[in-house]
């Protein structure tokens, strides 16, 4: 893989993963242009609806794919955004590693979490014992 | 892209230089300092190129809050009725108001970024144009967001 010098219009090939992270991160950037818009009129609808209402727009299985889809695209643009904000201003081989992994721990964390929520909520699922501020 | 300085300015030769812009590195040779932030003119491009780097970290933290807002939803109606009455003060309001602006910011300042990916755009004028949507659009955008949200009264503080 590493070693072969190529060239596309002119411009030189990444030897290694760098072009493809740049890709993906930019097909995650496009994917959730509209998606964010989404997101806008979402809110704006559930904005002080309710409950009730709220359950009720979860129930709906298109909103709920959608909003599954948007948290995944969205942590794994995030992380490749995060990669090269650390790669940028973290020079130390070992602190760049560390906080590499903690980038892409937190965004599968937050990815696979809020899958789990929206997939109970779209359900029904009986209530989770409320931990928080109880 | 950097054209190499004009030979016929005397103050671009390094031993007639008053202006401290050569440094003498370690090895003894004589470098230009590279150019940083204090000597750039402030402009609109290099404003919405850093916004959008401001933008994902906040927006980063906005998931967070979504993520808790999911949660406290899957944990029923009583923890979630704690959350709005939170959500519905005037700090919760706030911080309501700069999930808005950061998220109109990533969709503003993304489009952006995406059409200059592409390599179009990137002459001064329409960069100029696209940067200043990118910095102001997000605050437009959200105060018509919330005007319509206190307008429709199903918001108040």
């Amino acid at each position: 893989m590493s070693g072969r010098v190529q060239y596309k219009r002119g411009v030189r090939v990444s030897q290694r993963h760098g072009a493809g992270e740049w890709a993906i991160e930019r097909v995650a950037l496009l994917i959730l242009m509209p998606l964010g818009l989404w997101v806008a009129f979402s809110a704006y609808g559930l904005a002080g609806a309710g409950y009730e209402a709220v359950r009720a727009w979860f129930a709906n299985g298109v909103n709920a794919t959608l909003a599954c889809i948007t948290m995944v695209v969205f942590c794994t643009f995030a992380s490749l955004a995060w990669k090269v904000i650390v790669e940028d201003y973290i020079h130390q081989p070992r602190n760049k590693a560390l906080l590499l992994t903690l980038v892409n721990l937190v965004f599968l964390a937050l990815a696979a979490a809020s899958v789990f929520f929206i997939v109970r909520l779209a359900l029904g699922s009986a209530p989770l014992p409320a931990g928080i501020g109880a | 892209m950097s054209a190499p300085p004009p030979a016929a300015d005397p103050t671009n030769e390094a031993d007639l230089d008053q202006t401290g812009r050569f440094v003498r590195q370690p090895n003894g040779h004589v470098r230009p300092l590279s150019p940083h932030l204090q000597i750039w003119r402030w402009h609109i491009t290099m404003t919405a190129s850093i916004l959008f780097r401001v933008t994902i970290g906040a927006i980063s933290f906005g998931a967070l809050i979504v993520l808790g807002w999911l949660a406290v939803l899957a944990c029923g109606p009583d923890v979630a009725a704690r959350f709005d009455a939170l959500a519905g003060s005037p700090l919760g309001l706030f911080i309501g108001f700069g999930l808005t602006l950061v998220l109109f910011s990533f969709i503003l300042n993304g489009t952006r970024h995406l059409i200059q990916d592409t390599g179009a755009a990137l002459q001064l004028k329409p960069a100029n144009l696209l940067s200043h949507i990118a910095v102001w659009g997000p605050i437009v955008l959200a105060v018509l967001f919330w005007a319509g949200l206190f307008a429709s009264g199903r918001v108040s503080l």
